[in-house]
């Protein structure tokens, strides 16, 4: 059975029809978002199903779309935090992929900007690699980004898209090196992108993202995850009750290969190293439990079928 | 960029000056400074590294009094202001503040001013002169061209005179020549620095 990232729309009447039925069909609700009268949902559903729930949905008025980005977590890089990236364009893209599906994070360097003091501390590089793609958002110079690019993909082990205001083939020249996804005509700009070209780049970006992320998709699957992200998610909301009372908007957030749990490490690391997923199998023997270094969250990382021959 | 006489930007990068040529315009127009710029040009080279601003500006005569922004309508004992623009608001209320003094001057709510028994005509307190545009012209400019000027460049050089103005920055420590590039590129405008 394979699941597949789709976003459901619809009103808040009878929505949870919807929700038991991804339930039954072996599906998982990743994100569910209540906004006035509608609710967006999150989910994985299996291919075949997905007919069968656009038909069920159908007289409550719900909408089925495909959202390649549900489940994976972005880190938006940008140069600074000064008004020169912010809000333009940076909060723009962080929004952008955050509507179809992705969750987001903006990670802003303290010495992003200019081209002699450039660089990229430890806890910088760290955080960025524990997304699943980093987006840099670059400026508009070909000397700039050339110069900088070399010391910001120091110790980067995830997949990179670079953002930049030359065209796209001349980052593919100048960039080196080479990363997985460029993207020209996209550098440093103070307006909002609200017209339809600008859009069409927004879109374009994530294209870009989307094309490296279903290749790292390709390749877990080439060794498929000891037990499902998302499976995971709904089993830590059930034996962990302490998620529960945490506020931030997403308590559990899903990765493509892993979790990042928002409790503190100390505390709740070994409660869930012992947790049973099934048949005596706990938590702690498909994945590795590690400190993050975003505040004291838990990271969540499912090893492979091939390092624990099990597939739950 | 209608209201400028002369707007050009010049860099080694044809790209990046298309950008830039964009980032000026949509920041200064943000700011409400076009209409104050007469000829601008600004010159990057992101190699050295450095930003040069040079331009003119528009003499600014005008001064903004009482009558500009409130309708003053005199009744027995009182005076009703009705605002219309709030900009110069605060400074309105200290003049008058200071004048009158602050149990003559009552503010019921946002948009209204009233002052009572004051020993002053309408036409007066219409003629009160209470704010000067030009005074924070140049603090304004500087916060735009910083915006403007690539982030990295944090060592920077400005001068204001006689409605000329320079604006240089740049990441490295400046060169000492830099008054001959800011008359080289007033030059290029048909100006002297």
């Amino acid at each position: 059975m394979t699941l597949v990232p789709v976003t459901y729309k619809g009103g808040i009447y009878q929505h949870d029809i919807v929700i038991d039925l991804i339930e039954d069909l072996g599906g998982y609700v990743v994100q569910k978002h209540v906004l006035a009268q509608e609710v967006v949902l999150q989910c994985f559903v299996p291919r075949d199903d997905i007919e069968l729930i656009r038909e069920i949905s159908r007289p409550i008025f719900g909408e089925v779309t495909d959202s390649p980005l549900v489940g994976t977590e972005i880190a938006i890089v940008s140069m600074s935090l000064e008004i020169h990236h912010l809000p333009h364009p940076s909060c723009d893209i962080a929004e952008y992929v955050r509507r179809i599906g992705a969750k987001s994070n903006m990670v802003s360097l303290a010495r992003g900007p200019g081209k002699r003091i450039t660089g990229l501390n430890d806890e910088e590089r760290d955080v960025i690699n524990e997304h699943d793609i980093a987006v840099y958002l670059m400026g508009n110079f070909e000397t700039c980004i050339e110069h900088k690019m070399p010391i910001l993909l120091r110790g980067i082990e995830v997949p990179v898209v670079v953002c930049g205001g030359p065209d796209k083939e001349t980052l593919i020249k100048i960039i080196d090196p080479p990363v997985e996804g460029y993207v020209g005509g996209v550098g440093r700009f103070m307006r909002r992108t609200k017209e339809a070209d600008q859009l069409d780049k927004l879109d374009e970006i994530i294209a870009e993202i989307t094309r490296v992320l279903e290749k790292k998709r390709e390749d877990v699957s080439k060794d498929p995850l000891s037990v499902a992200p998302a499976r995971l998610m709904n089993l830590i909301k059930e034996r962990v009750p302490a998620i529960l009372e945490v506020t931030s908007p997403t308590p559990l957030t899903v990765q493509m290969a892993g979790l990042r749990v928002k409790l503190p490490y100390d505390t709740f690391a070994p409660e869930l190293r012992r947790m049973e997923i099934e048949d005596g199998i706990t938590l702690g023997d498909v994945a590795e439990i590690e400190p993050s270094r975003m505040r004291d969250y838990i990271l969540v990382k499912v090893l492979p079928f091939s390092e624990t021959n099990t597939v739950i | 960029m209608l209201a400028v006489e002369y707007f050009e930007v010049e860099c080694p990068e044809p790209v990046g000056a298309e950008y830039y040529k964009q980032i000026t315009n949509d920041v200064l127009l943000d700011h409400n400074l076009l209409k104050v710029i007469e000829k601008l040009h600004i010159y990057l080279d992101p190699k050295v590294p450095i930003f040069v601003a040079v331009g003119i500006l528009k003499p600014i005569t005008t001064v903004v009094k009482v009558g500009d922004i409130a309708n003053v309508n005199p009744q027995e004992g009182k005076m009703t202001l009705v605002i219309t623009e709030e900009t110069y608001l605060a400074s309105m209320l200290r003049i008058f503040w200071e004048r009158f003094g602050k149990d003559r001057v009552e503010q019921p709510d946002r948009f209204t001013v009233v002052l009572y028994n004051v020993p002053v005509e309408a036409k007066e307190i219409e003629a009160i002169v209470i704010g000067n545009p030009s005074e924070s012209l140049n603090k304004d400019l500087i916060y735009a061209f910083r915006q403007i000027a690539p982030e990295g460049f944090r060592l920077r050089s400005e001068r204001f005179y006689q409605g000329k103005f320079s604006f240089v920055s740049s990441e490295n420590t400046l060169v000492e020549n830099i008054d001959e590039l800011v008359k080289e590129k007033f030059a290029l405008m048909g100006e002297t620095p």
